[in-house]
């Protein structure tokens, strides 16, 4: 055998997470980008392992379907997502957990307590639930390394999927870890299994059957995940109160000890149970827990399910004592756990009486100025706003009467000043079934939707081809950047060849006028007067209207092929108007007492602002 | 490692504060430290809020820094440092670059932006120490602006405990490993950190 090599080295949660896959020798790995679990597939693609095949999907279905066709041909899987793609998945999620897998299928989601990167507090193990499938959830970088090679093992012993749930501060943490410097994918000879009753849902009998050995494996996972020592069970030498802990609540735990340590905290009357399986639960830890304590603690993030569980097994079990959590109203279901809600939860079951002033810090965040993100200096979507607000002028409508429905990525920070151009955000491609919505309510005005070119590919186009069906008289414009830029700048199905790992561009180009839209324009964003001309003409005409405002991601084409150009200033012209500042909003453009500065290393030449400047005071700087 | 310090860093995207994060962790974690580095990214481009977490010394430990916690906060704006000062522990020092980057509104006279004395006087509060520089201390190098990040380091090192227990050896060590171009005008600044001493506050 092989002597294997290891490295100590820092490494985030996803890089661990990723790193895990390759040991457990996984071969398929798929996923879409998403903060915060987009550095997973990141790692991977930047660090490519011969047989192991690696890609960002069109969404987060079709990521998970590739992973699952492989792992029901055999192989070890790998799906990665944020908590929204788990939405887009989980169609096909049910009929895989009802299938269940012959190789081992792990699915990455990260969740966000604390939304540090915008969108819902979902908890992911919300899913685990309702889909009857096994979730285990390290709660330091290291165990997730470790984590990911059982949670295989797991996923064939039980023949189902298996989830791995982490949250942003554990994705995004940075630690050391002893780990595997070479690999070998576990390359099975892939099989093709004809079975009708696993792998169709073809009729009642079939998919009741399927129910009943869903429920089966649930049991057998809870078999294996005890045999595998996943859990682990600290029974104190005295009887006294109990502590769940799952997830990160555990990696805070010893700190909130210490803490309370002033307050002759008696450890020797603490058990604690540290889960790692959030799902299945935990019956005979839990009965163990019953006998040895008066009361149990339980603490998680965001929802109870487990203290719901437990009330549940608690009552069965007839355990008198007090189960104590966030459904006492002690602990709360929003926002991010940290030491001081575990230093909470345990001086309430202890009657430990705390200092106001532990944990709690001078409020001085609101003496801060207001610092709304806006886009990057060069950013073509800037180009694309202001032709919005402006062609809206030019047609004498009121920006106020005009709805620009928003969708996720770079393109909604035309929501933000100085664009306020943008009214919503939903989820990836509702801009457009939104607009559809307003058109067919009545609106008498244009109605837009703006959506981002990766956002498009991944589930615009179904809402596009809604449009055109039903013949929704409304205006798209695909701010098509060629890059999935907010999450990192990944690759999508229309990123440039050269750029592109997939091997194939899509172009926009070509695909959108043979949906049959009504009119089609292609502009370029850093052409005000192009852009802002496309969209007089195209917003009062009836039909589907498709504007592409094409031109690449400013960050991506500067380190490609360099900037846009430059400008330059002839400081006589300016008389300090400020439109340059107030329109563009560009982080390149400053005021000083008498002048305008343009920051040249931050400027890409874009020249939108010596495009609105009415004064030659900037203008573009040739050859 | 017998004890534990935590370090709070802030300032805007594009200010360096992850690469200041990142040198300390790895040589804190050559030095044998054990580390947890929480950069929050978040949607955190070039000109938002930025903040990471840096925790030595504990085997587990969770990535947040408890409010009232903080050994050390570095600050590299003026604006956002008041974010941090809920996080210092009373008796920590507060280490703050005192750079302005106005958001559009504040240039245009539209919202107010604190003032030096108002952020002393939150860390006083606070009951921190307060070390203040400011960016015409960063030396120029060949006539272009310094490595500000890297001297805000060089300051740390030399200004505040941290220098105590992590040894500026091991700093430009990896410093030195980092970057295949650059290494003189960021060790330039590094070193003119060290040298720096505090900025007068009238």
């Amino acid at each position: 055998m092989e002597s294997i090599v290891l490295h100590k080295q820092i490494i985030s949660g996803n890089e661990a997470l990723a790193l895990g896959a390759l040991v457990g020798g996984a071969s398929v790995i798929t996923g879409y980008p998403g903060t915060p679990s987009s550095e997973a597939i990141g790692y991977l693609l930047r660090n490519p392992l011969p047989g192991v095949h690696v890609e960002w999907s069109t969404n987060e279905k079709v990521a998970l379907e590739i992973a699952a066709g492989a792992a029901w041909a055999g192989q070890r899987a790998l799906a990665t997502m944020k908590m929204s793609g788990l939405n887009v998945a989980y169609d096909s999620l049910i009929s895989f957990a009802y299938s269940g897998c012959t190789g081992g299928l792990v699915v990455y989601v990260a969740d966000d307590p604390g939304v540090t990167a915008g969108m819902a507090e979902q908890d992911s193990r919300g899913f685990a639930l309702m889909a009857d499938l096994p979730m285990l959830e390290p709660s330091t970088v290291e165990e997730a390394y470790r984590l990911i090679p059982k949670a295989f093992e797991l996923s064939e012993k039980a023949g189902t999927p298996v989830f791995v749930r982490m949250v942003t501060a554990l994705s995004h943490s940075h630690a050391a870890v002893e780990v595997q410097t070479e690999f070998t994918p576990l390359r099975r000879e892939p099989q093709l299994i004809r079975d009708i009753a696993k792998y169709t849902k073809a009729g009642a009998a079939i998919c009741l059957a399927q129910h009943r050995d869903l429920i089966q494996r649930l049991s057998k996972a809870e078999e294996v995940i005890r045999e595998m020592g996943i859990n682990q069970l600290l029974v104190a030498p005295k009887r006294g109160l109990g502590v769940i802990v799952c997830g990160l609540t555990a990696s805070y735990l010893e700190e909130a000890m210490v803490a309370l340590q002033p307050f002759n905290l008696d450890r020797s009357g603490i058990s604690v149970l540290k889960l790692v399986s959030t799902h299945p639960f935990p019956e005979q830890e839990v009965k163990t827990l019953f006998d040895h304590c008066d009361q149990i603690l339980v603490l998680e993030e965001l929802e109870p399910y487990i203290e719901t569980a437990l009330i549940v097994a608690a009552r069965r079990s007839k355990f008198p004592g007090l189960i104590r959590g966030k459904l006492d109203g002690n602990l709360s279901r929003v926002g991010e756990y940290g030491t001081r809600e575990v230093v909470k939860g345990l001086a309430q079951a202890l009657n430990i009486p705390l200092s106001d002033s532990l944990f709690s810090g001078l409020a001085a965040d609101s003496m801060a100025a207001p610092r709304p993100i806006t886009v990057c200096a060069g950013c073509p979507h800037r180009g694309t706003y202001i032709a919005i607000n402006q062609a809206i002028r030019k047609l004498k409508l009121k920006k106020d009467a005009v709805m620009v429905t928003g969708d996720i990525g770079c393109t909604i920070l035309g929501m933000n000043p100085p664009f306020n151009t943008v009214w919503n955000e939903v989820s990836m491609g509702a801009s457009l079934g939104l607009a559809q919505g307003y058109v067919w309510s009545g609106v008498a005005t244009p109605v837009i939707a703006t959506i981002g070119d990766s956002t498009f590919f991944h589930a615009g186009i179904p809402s596009l081809i809604n449009a055109v069906q039903h013949q929704a008289s409304l205006t798209l414009i695909i701010l098509d950047n060629g890059w999935t830029a907010m999450t990192g700048m990944q690759v999508n199905p229309g990123t440039a060849i050269g750029a592109q790992s997939g091997g194939h561009r899509l172009d926009l180009a070509q695909i959108i006028p043979m949906l049959g839209v009504d009119w089609f324009f292609q502009v370029d964003p850093y052409d005000l007067k192009a852009t802002t001309e496309a969209l007089i003409d195209a917003l009062p005409r009836a039909g589907v209207k498709v504007i592409l405002a094409r031109r690449e991601c400013a960050i991506q084409s500067l380190r490609r092929t360099g900037r846009a150009g430059r400008v330059r200033q002839q400081a006589e012209n300016c008389n300090l108007c400020k439109l340059c500042i107030t329109t563009t909003g560009c982080p390149a453009i400053s005021l000083t007492e008498n002048s305008i500065v343009i920051d040249q290393a931050l400027c890409n030449g874009c020249a939108l602002c010596a495009q609105i400047c009415a004064r030659e005071a900037i203008v573009r700087q040739e050859g | 490692m017998d004890r534990s310090y935590d370090i709070y860093l802030v300032g805007v995207g594009g200010q360096g504060v992850l690469t200041i994060g990142e040198i300390l962790s790895e040589a804190a974690f050559q030095s044998g430290w054990p580390v947890n580095f929480y950069p929050t990214k978040g949607m955190a481009q070039r000109g938002g809020f930025f903040k990471a977490q840096l925790r030595l010394g504990r085997e587990t430990i969770g990535p947040n820094i408890p409010e009232r916690s903080a050994d050390l906060v570095i600050a590299m704006e003026r604006s956002e440092a008041l974010k941090a000062i809920r996080f210092l522990k009373p008796g920590g020092v507060f280490l703050l670059w005192d750079s302005v980057w106005a958001p559009t509104a504040v240039m245009l006279g539209q919202a107010s932006y604190p003032s030096l004395e108002a952020v002393a006087e939150q860390v006083t509060k606070a009951e921190g120490t307060l070390l203040t520089f400011h960016p015409e201390q960063l030396p120029p190098d060949q006539g272009q602006p310094g490595s500000d990040n890297l001297f805000v380091l060089g300051v740390v090192l030399a200004a505040t405990p941290l220098g105590s227990i992590l040894p500026a050896q091991q700093v430009e060590k990896v410093i030195e490993s980092r970057w295949k171009k650059g290494i003189e005008r960021n060790l330039l600044a590094f070193r003119a950190g060290r040298e720096a001493t505090e900025y007068p506050r009238d």
